[in-house]
């Protein structure tokens, strides 16, 4: 700066025009003459400046709860606009705030895109602080990632809750409920369950959501349609096997607020007359839950998408492409992730020698076996396969003409350590002679029997009397009534005396005991005889698991596999018969 | 208020402002049930004090900003009149002198270090502040609180209201393609509206 000159900081003057998006603008300087110039000084300018208060913009939200809340015409019949005024819900104690330890916050899903719709979840309290009210009683506090769960299930309309078996899923679809049931978000659900299940919902919802009055749709058809046309019950349960029946009880005349399917994979086929049947039901939100969505390919998830969201996922996409287009509606997680509380669950695999007389009638049986079969030439189908393999797996159980088995020889030994031990057992097999074979020589343990020829009305009395009589040592069950939906955590000792074609119902039935209040470690003892068909199946599996794990590991989504045609014929070393008519394979 | 009753509805008001670095001040009201639900919320434009402001406002310039611009606008917005007003910042309880609700500031973790005379007392087992030039209000809060047997945690919804905010920028963002230019204060500038369902 020269010092024959300065500069005022007073030198501003008023904008022209509106003040709109600023008050005022500095002007440049005004050169002052110092003391030392002989000319006048120059007056100083007086300007004004006017501070106008425009008015700053708000963006506003109403939500369902608020006595001002009207639905916006352009998106009525939308999920959550569409509900009438909230139970009052007022805390009736006093005292400070309950705090609880962690928060879970909902997260609206990627599909939900007004910011509307997305603020009204974000703004809604943390799970915990909802649960902390003491008009919602909970039996006991759920787990953090229990929590996660009903945040995850909550805002979705469609989504899969693929917990591993024993993690809660029943539980955390049954709190995700009974939350927008009491928001007035949901009004009318529907939840489909495999008929044995039906009353291990019914217990679970009368423990989680007591005050849900509940209608069981079953009896006779007058009664029935009745069930399903009253809408004075939030809840109905109805199983697979009953909407075949019913079909017409219900479609077009019904409509729910939310579908869930329990055990899920039972539309894995989309073909299937039930995937049909389910995808017809008139719904806003369809839920899923299963803890294997993908029992035997990638095309199981196609099939259940098929009733969350149509046509989202298709064959044609690699299971990378697949898991990441279904990364959003999938929560799946293992126990090894969630649970490091939980007692360990052991492995042992019991290798056994089938005895001599087992092992004389498996050779005779299958040389014989293999022999007709190459003989069959191009006729032979898979059903002949099967039918050996049946029959080779039935032997190493029991030799048919002696009754010898070195399974049972090593399951009486482990037994025995077990009522010593004032424990309990359940021992798994394919068949209900098997088990019928296995009640007579273990008699001295009170074996109590549950398969699928066992009436649905005793089973819940079965297993209360195995829970609750300590002379009850043995569940003998089949994979097919027993592996899925049941509670038998106060078993510690798992055997399965022959093996599934599937792990991953090998897995379910290992969970019935190895879930969440389990009492210490669960042991599970895979019996398998050396050098038979069992060894052979068991190798296949293996090795398609760690495919399976290997393909869809970034997807997190379950892992399983059963086994192909060909794999079933490789068994024999046989080749496939060409396909008939000429057809490309 | 659109609806000044003379029994308040069992609500809450939550109000606060969201610093940042580059957009400026964002408002945020956010009106709950007694169940700590969602009824209402409100968030304004960034605003952005240009030099000039700041040498001209002084030390009033936060106070003013927050308080008559930012929280006063809010608060009217607001159509379920709340029992009270809550906030996490000294310079929001100057609202207080543009409406007839009470407004109290929560303490956070640490203890009040006011700048101005405030009166403090406790909530259920939260500590808690009103201007002392509205000591009344001291009173009046108590008795609210006790009459509807509140359990409400008064610390956990600004944190809502901050996520939500910046849910709105980053909702803005995406619907205008371009970042949300910080708007100058007292300007009346937004982008498009939010969404179908806004109430203005």
């Amino acid at each position: 700066m020269s010092p024959s000159t300065a500069y005022s900081r007073l030198g501003v003057e008023r904008l022209p025009g509106r003040v709109d998006s600023h008050w005022f603008q500095p002007i440049p300087p005004v050169q002052v003459p110092t003391s030392t110039n002989s000319t006048p000084p120059l007056p100083p300018r007086a300007v004004s400046i006017r501070i106008s208060l425009a008015k700053l913009e708000v963006r506003s939200y109403q939500f369902p709860e608020s006595p001002h809340w009207t639905l916006p015409t352009e998106i009525a019949g939308k999920s959550h606009q569409e509900r009438a005024s909230v139970q009052n819900n007022n805390p009736s104690g006093g005292g400070g705030p309950v705090v609880p330890k962690s928060r879970t916050r909902l997260k609206p899903p990627a599909d939900v895109v007004k910011l509307q719709d997305r603020l009204y979840y974000m703004l809604q309290p943390p799970l915990e602080l909802l649960l902390s009210d003491a008009s919602i009683d909970v039996p006991f506090e759920p787990f953090p990632y229990q929590f996660e769960g009903i945040s995850f299930l909550y805002p979705r309309v469609a989504a899969i809750l693929a917990d591993e078996m024993g993690l809660g899923k029943t539980m955390q679809a049954i709190m995700a409920m009974r939350i927008l049931l009491r928001a007035g978000e949901i009004r009318r659900v529907l939840l489909v369950c495999p008929k044995p299940l039906v009353t291990n919902w019914r217990r679970e919802l009368s423990l989680w959501a007591p005050e849900i009055p509940l209608a069981i749709i079953e009896g006779e058809q007058n009664k029935r349609q009745w069930h399903w046309l009253e809408t004075t019950a939030p809840i109905k349960i109805a199983n697979y096997e009953l909407l075949m029946r019913d079909r017409e009880l219900f479609s077009n005349q019904v409509e729910f607020d939310l579908v869930v399917l329990d055990e899920a994979q039972r539309i894995k086929n989309r073909n299937s007359t039930t995937s049909e049947i389910v995808r017809s039901i008139a719904r806003r939100r369809s839920w899923a839950l299963s803890g294997t969505p993908v029992e035997n390919s990638p095309d199981d998830l196609v099939g259940i998408f098929e009733f969350l969201a149509p046509n989202y996922l298709h064959s044609a996409m690699s299971p990378r492409q697949m898991g990441q287009a279904a990364r959003d509606f999938i929560l799946r997680r293992t126990k090894d992730n969630v649970l490091k509380d939980l007692p360990p669950k052991m492995f042992r695999d019991a290798e056994l020698e089938l005895t001599p007389a087992q092992w004389a009638t498996y050779q005779a049986a299958e040389d014989e076996g293999v022999l007709r079969l190459s003989e069959m030439g191009e006729g032979i189908t898979i059903q002949h396969v099967f039918e050996l393999v049946l029959r080779l797996k039935q032997i190493c159980n029991f030799d048919p003409v002696t009754g010898a088995s070195s399974k049972l020889e090593r399951l009486e030994a482990d037994l025995e350590e077990v009522a010593a031990s004032g424990q309990k057992a359940i021992v798994f097999t394919q068949w209900v002679t098997t088990i019928r074979e296995l009640a007579r020589h273990l008699e001295r343990f009170r074996p109590l029997e549950y398969h699928g020829q066992v009436p649905s009305k005793k089973r819940d009395q079965i297993i209360e009397e195995f829970r609750s009589d300590p002379r009850r040592h043995v569940l003998l069950m089949s994979y097919g009534a027993g592996s899925v939906g049941l509670n038998l955590q106060f078993s510690r000792y798992v055997f399965l005396f022959d093996r599934w074609w599937n792990p991953a119902i090998e897995d379910q039935a290992v969970n019935r005991a190895h879930r969440i209040g389990a009492a210490g470690p669960v042991t599970v003892t895979r019996m398998l005889t050396t050098a038979t068909i069992e060894e052979r199946i068991n190798q296949i599996l293996e090795e398609k698991r760690e495919l399976f794990s290997t393909l869809l590991s970034h997807t997190d989504t379950p892992r399983s596999a059963g086994m192909t045609r060909q794999e079933i014929f490789g068994l024999f070393r046989l080749q496939l018969p060409k396909p008939r008519g000429g057809a490309a394979a | 208020m659109a609806n000044a009753r003379s029994e308040p509805a069992p609500a809450l008001g939550f109000l606060s402002v969201v610093e940042h670095a580059e957009h400026g001040l964002f408002g945020g009201y956010l009106i709950l049930n007694a169940n700590g639900r969602p009824l209402e919320f409100h968030c304004t434009a960034p605003v952005k004090a240009n030099r000039a402001q700041e040498i001209l406002y002084g030390p009033t310039l936060k106070p003013f900003l927050y308080g008559e611009q930012i929280g006063q606008t809010l608060v009217r917005k607001g159509q379920v009149e709340p029992l009270l007003i809550c906030t996490d910042h000294e310079a929001l309880l100057s609202v207080r002198e543009f409406c007839s609700i009470p407004v109290v500031m929560v303490a956070g973790q640490s203890p009040f270090h006011p700048s101005l005379p405030i009166l403090q007392f406790r909530l259920g087992s939260q500590s808690v502040a009103v201007l002392s030039t509205f000591g009344n209000d001291q009173e009046l809060v108590q008795r609210r609180w006790q009459a509807h047997e509140l359990k409400l945690e008064l610390l956990e919804p600004f944190s809502r209201i901050r996520e939500a905010i910046e849910e709105a920028q980053r909702g803005m963002r995406t619907s205008n393609g371009a970042p949300l230019s910080s708007i100058p204060a007292a300007s009346g500038t937004v982008g498009s509206p939010p969404t179908s369902a806004t109430v203005s």
